[in-house]
């Protein structure tokens, strides 16, 4: 029989993070399918009374790691942690969010416990064996895997399933004793760009995503990068958007053409970019190619404005392509949102 | 007291970005011995930014380490050699995204203990956060356990060294942000995102010296398969992702705003 | 412009490289050439007579310059007799060479006009009707291949695939290096003897004035210089500028050839190995062909003459119709595109032909006027061409001689003047003339020549490339000028291209886009084209004089980029966007006029980038 361990880390308020509670829930649904038994792992520089609510009417033993160096991700600190908790659950399934912090230290770990990694899973189900969904995006297709080694890590991807809801009773944590590594690094903080709204917010409900025809020469012959630049920053403001962009886009800084000053690698979306996570997304003057479009497959609705009514989105890419002059349209959209506001 | 970094990148190779790729069972791709290939993107910007602190830091080293099938290695190479000086190592092996990334890892780990000259305590093992073949983000993470490392960077944007030898690493995470840790010294493995250098013009000279190795590296590279360490597909399907789309072509920009206005809204 | 550019960059530091032989431009010219040469190499090991002069105690040193981003880049989906090819590779025919099939079926068509809209002579009109209900799918067979277009024996090939595996073959010798991506500029010139070339210079303005990360392209210095780089390249061209041509020689036809790699449906009748050769339709001057390579890839393509006297000419667009005629939509209406690329072809044969050798240099390929344009044929005779030098080359090493014009005659030019390429130049030099006159007297002339191995053929001087290109309003004579001024006005408004607008008052049908087969240029530029261009190079297309662009009507450089990167611009030039250019060079012969009375207006120099596309 198989051991389910999951674990979970807390976010900066203190409290487990949403992701790792979508992992709590993963953990309930496959361990009920394939009688497995469930535990959670918690990773934390102290456990705030959150975290006991959060796991609340949770039927799993629920363990801890604690130690003031775990108040910040590091690889030596979270691996030690990590890997006390799997030994003590004697884990042979690992399911974990996909977070920057359990991505960077938990194939590591399964390898210092004889266990594999796959990573970047969607979706799981139990059966005679436990299959797992993931995408490969270079090669477009979705494939689903198996594996009979264990300890078998599982790293999902945020936003793929509900997160654990609360209910009754608190559960009695459990206390993992852990030795912890001498540290070589010393985490020094976070340096988050000065205005939100150049970047990929994960909050906000519309991704509006800058292609490269932005800088391109317009129908008068003339490159408009200050309007353009005026447009966006106008419609981000208005209409409290994430940005993202395409990747020519942002390729352009080094060449020494016309580029938006506020956009940067960090806001590209696509293969070599970010995958985020909007109910809504608005394209405007990119060619909606496919390495750009696998980074909208969690983006939901879809428009898209563009000159050429052959562009990748008219091509069941997109819901509605607006074949018109982005600039113009924007111009009007970001009128007509002031005048709301 | 100068600080020496023996800097190893390790970079898969991938089908041109430009290319149209069709899965075919296997799971393999259609063809793609057939399509040019490049160096991964992800662990190109590792490759430039290695070479960049070994020509900061004189006596520094930079190798190049790629698992590919040789043929396609070599012409890979032709581009690359001409980008940054380096040595190259080459573990002949087999291509794409649908090999296990633990194995891969095992592979290139043996490769990098034995490379000749190599110290260990000055080693800075870069490559790319993830692969853009197989996308896992597992494989250098394996690597460095493997040869003993316990300082682990991954989505790194930017490295700067202190002249006692520490480093701050400023790593992505999420929220478009950036977590900034310092790092008393090597070894460290960094997973490259995409870094802040552009790509190297082409240089010649640099080609022609580094070609000297290439086609030896290529001569004995070692050949290596890659157990799948009970990796199946239990099935591999294409995405369901045609939507209907609509096309509006006769509305003026002041009615399609509204239109947007209106979805937005929703 | 060139000539500043030139003075501007004497004062540049550049830094330089001693090589033996540099070589410009990789296709099968110097696939043949560097084969034969690695391979000698090869076997003479520790020969000290091979040894590196440039780096004593090393082995040769010899490298090639490449302006495409990968070897398998190039452009051609090409049936070949294979021939030299043949005598190189004995075995090719079962080496793994993707794309590759022996021919196993040829035929002719003579493709009726199938919605009356073609520009057809009363003759041909005439011969469409007569012919009409004897033909299926408006195609008359020939009933048999005239022999001087036979290529039975021959292989069907992809032309960057068969690039991409010969220069890994030769590679692997490591006696070579092959350097993609490295546009080279010009020849380095002292006097009339040819010293090495200059590379381009990188992180350059479009312009080419020194910007970010500028490097300026390095000397490559070598005893022999050997110049592969096609019909439009920049080394060719500068040899061309400096040295003149041959007394009487000049280059005036050319023609583009424009194709798609299509896959088609897998129930398709077609069987790799078949080949097509097509005439008659788009328009009476446009030959085309179809060739079935295997795995269901089929290349299928059209060539435009520079004797179609249409100012506003667009190979896509013909391609389109030509695609669609009922012969090829049968085969084709649920093929996918997967590939997509243009070229130019140098069709001036031995008219054309430069000095193929000076001191210091030979040239090699298509550029030295080796397509043989009457059994339409290039691949082959170019490769034959590079082997001839190689072995020239290894006879002049061994015997300590050095790359003198003279010695080089004697060694590359004597054997190249007794081979059946030369044989074959001659037999085809004037089979082509009756052309400017008609398509009739055309085929009618390139039949006999063919047929008497160039012994009925009328000599004659074509008129310049520029001089073909007939006046806007004069052809187009028969439609109100208000008509065409509407269709000028839509072109310069990027609405419409000329040619759309005056097919379509011509009355040619719409083409229906299908998203997948039939799609606009700009998407066969994304889907099946892939171009992509460096940063930080210089533009490499130029207007030469800005008032004669000024007063062009014709904008036939517009009309004739394949890729979409020449468009009307708002200034007195057309506008020129780098990234778009798939190097073809029409650009350099579709221009209708010329400040000299030689050459065009367009400069097309030394860029990077291009096409990506693996299966052309």
């Amino acid at each position: 029989m198989d051991n389910i361990l999951v674990l979970t880390h807390v976010d900066e308020s203190g409290a487990l993070s949403r992701a790792s509670l979508e992992s709590v829930a993963a953990g309930v649904e496959l361990s009920a399918a394939i009688g497995a038994t469930l535990a959670v792992g918690v990773v934390a520089a102290e456990l705030s009374a959150d975290i006991p609510a959060q796991l609340a009417g949770l039927n799993a033993r629920v363990l801890a790691a604690t130690a003031a160096e775990l108040a910040e991700p590091r690889f030596a600190s979270d691996a030690a942690a990590c890997e006390a908790l799997c030994r003590h659950a004697s884990a042979t399934i690992v399911l974990a969010p996909g977070s920057s912090r359990f991505t960077r230290v938990l194939p590591a770990v399964a390898h210092r416990l004889g266990g594999v990694t796959d990573t970047h899973i969607t979706a799981l189900t139990g059966g005679t064996q436990v299959e797992a969904t993931r995408w490969y995006y270079r090669q477009r297709v979705e494939a689903v895997i198996t594996r009979t080694a264990r300890p078998w890590f599982l790293l999902l991807d945020a936003g793929t399933r509900t997160p654990y809801a609360a209910k009754g009773t608190a559960p009695a944590i459990e206390a993992v004793a852990l030795a912890m590594p001498a540290l070589r690094t010393q985490v020094l903080g976070i340096k988050a760009p000065k205005q939100d709204e150049q970047t990929i917010r994960p909050d906000a409900k519309l991704l509006f995503v800058a292609g490269a025809g932005w800088t391109k020469k317009q129908a008068d012959g003339q490159v408009h990068a200050a309007e353009a630049e005026q447009c966006i920053l106008g419609f981000l403001k208005v209409a409290d958007s994430s940005l993202g962009s395409s990747k020519s886009l942002v390729d352009q800084s080094g060449e020494n053409q016309a580029v938006l000053k506020f956009m940067s690698h960090l806001n590209q979306i696509g293969q070599t970019g970010a995958t985020p996570r909007h109910a809504k997304g608005l394209s405007t003057c990119c060619h909606g190619e496919e390495p750009h479009v696998v980074g909208w497959r969690f983006v939901n609705e879809r428009r898209a404005i563009n000159l050429d009514a052959n562009c990748g989105w008219a091509r069941g890419k997109a819901d509605v392509v607006y074949i018109a002059d982005a600039f113009a349209v924007m111009q009007r959209v970001n009128a007509l949102l002031s005048e709301k506001k | 007291m100068a600080n020496v970094f023996h800097i190893v990148v390790c970079s898969g190779i991938v089908p041109d970005p430009l290319q149209t790729l069709e899965p075919a069972p296997g799971p393999t791709l259609k063809n793609e011995m057939m399509l040019p290939a490049v160096l991964d993107p992800w662990a190109a910007s590792a490759l430039y930014e290695g070479a960049a602190l070994a020509a900061k830091h004189a006596g520094s080293k930079l190798w190049l380490l790629s698992l590919g099938p040789k043929a396609k290695l070599q012409q890979v190479m032709m581009t690359v050699g001409q980008k940054v000086p380096f040595e190259f190592v080459a573990v002949d092996g087999p291509l794409g995204g649908f090999t296990d990334a633990t194995s891969t890892a095992a592979a290139l780990a043996e490769a990098i203990a034995a490379i000749p000259g190599l110290d260990r305590t000055k080693l800075l093992l870069f490559g790319g956060w993830e692969s853009a073949s197989r996308g896992a983000g597992v494989t250098l993470q394996v690597a460095g356990e493997l040869l003993g490392i316990s300082d682990q960077f991954q989505g790194v944007d930017e490295i700067k060294v202190a002249d006692d030898g520490s480093f701050e690493v400023l790593e992505r995470i999420e929220g478009g942000r950036h977590q900034q840790s310092r790092c008393q010294g090597t070894p460290a493995v960094l997973g490259w995102a995409t870094g802040n250098l552009p790509e190297p013009r082409n240089s010649p000279q640099v080609g022609m010296a580094n070609m000297r190795g290439i086609m030896p590296a290529l001569q004995k590279a070692k050949s290596v398969k890659l157990d799948a360490n009970s990796l199946t597909y239990a099935s591999v399907s294409l995405p369901k992702q045609q939507r209907e789309t609509r096309l509006v072509r006769d509305l003026s920009p002041d009615e399609i705003a509204r239109e947007i206005v209106q979805w937005i809204a929703e | 412009m060139s000539a500043e550019l030139n003075s501007e960059q004497t004062e540049v530091e550049r830094q330089q490289m001693e090589v033996d032989i540099a070589c410009v431009g990789f296709g099968p010219a110097m696939g043949g050439f560097l084969t034969t040469l690695t391979r000698a190499l090869a076997e003479a090991a520790g020969d000290p007579a091979l040894e590196s002069h440039a780096m004593p105690g090393m082995p040769l040193q010899v490298l090639c310059y490449e302006r495409a981003d990968d070897l398998a880049a190039g452009v051609s989906g090409v049936v070949t007799a294979a021939r030299a090819i043949r005598q190189s590779f004995p075995q090719i025919a079962d080496a793994a060479v993707p794309m590759l099939t022996p021919v196993t079926s040829e035929k002719v068509f003579y493709l009726l006009d199938p919605h009356g809209h073609s520009r057809r002579s009363l003759v041909l009109r005439a011969a469409d009707v007569l012919l009409k209900p004897f033909v299926k799918d408006a195609a008359f067979a020939l009933p048999y291949t005239p022999p001087f277009l036979e290529k039975h024996g021959g292989l069907i090939l992809s032309i960057g695939q068969f690039n991409q595996w010969v220069g890994t073959e030769l590679m692997s010798t490591g006696l070579a290096q092959i350097w993609p991506g490295t546009p080279v500029a010009e020849a380095i010139f002292d006097g009339r003897a040819v010293k090495g070339v200059r590379l381009a210079d990188q992180g350059v303005d479009k312009y080419g004035a020194p910007a970010e990360g500028y490097m300026p392209g390095m000397d490559v210095r070598a005893a022999l210089t050997v110049v592969g780089d096609g019909p439009v390249g920049a080394v060719g061209q500068s040899l061309d500028r400096t040295l003149g041509l041959p007394a009487g020689h000049a280059t005036r036809e050319w023609a583009l050839g424009m194709k798609f790699v299509v896959e088609l449906p897998e129930d398709t009748e077609l069987q790799p190995g078949t080949v097509w050769h097509t005439f008659g339709y788009p328009e009476p001057e446009i030959f085309g062909f179809l060739y079935v390579h295997p795995d269901r890839l089929c290349s299928v393509g059209i060539f435009i003459p520079s004797w179609l006297g249409d100012p506003a000419r667009t190979a896509y667009r013909y391609l389109q119709h030509y695609m669609q005629h009922p012969l090829l939509w049968r085969h084709l209406e649920k093929a996918t595109m997967r590939s997509w690329g243009a070229k130019s072809l140098a069709e001036s044969g031995l008219h054309g032909e430069p000095y193929l050798c000076g001191d210091g240099f030979a040239r090699i390929g298509e550029g030295s006027g080796s397509t043989n344009m009457l059994t339409g044929s290039g691949v082959d005779e170019a490769w034959a061409t590079g082997t001839q030098l190689a072995e020239g080359v290894l006879e002049l090493l061994k015997a300590g001689k050095p790359f003198t014009q003279e010695n080089l005659d004697a060694a590359y030019v004597a054997r190249r003047r007794q081979s059946w390429v030369e044989k074959g130049a001659q037999a085809a030099k004037e089979a082509r003339n009756g052309f400017h006159s008609g398509v009739i007297s055309g085929l009618i002339g390139m039949g006999l020549a063919g047929l008497t191995n160039g012994a009925l053929a009328a000599a004659a001087t074509p008129p310049a490339a520029h001089e073909q290109i007939s006046p806007l309003r004069k052809f187009f004579a028969r439609f109100h000028s208000e008509k065409i001024a509407e269709a000028q006005q839509a072109a310069r408004s990027g609405a419409r291209t000329l040619h759309d607008s005056l097919l379509d008052l011509r009355g040619w049908p719409a083409i229906p886009y299908d998203g997948r087969l039939l799609v606009t240029q700009q998407d066969a530029l994304l889907m099946g084209g892939k171009v992509q261009a460096a940063a930080g190079f210089a533009d490499h297309v130029r207007f030469r004089d800005p008032a004669l662009c000024k007063a062009c009507e014709e904008r036939t450089c517009v009309s004739m980029c394949s890729g979409q990167a020449i468009t009307e611009g708002e200034g007195t030039t057309p506008a020129f966007d780098r990234e778009k250019c798939i190097h073809c060079g029409a650009c350099l012969w579709n221009c209708a006029h010329s400040s000299d009375g030689r050459r065009a207006n367009v400069d097309f120099n030394a860029g990077s980038g291009g096409l990506h596309s693996a299966e052309n």
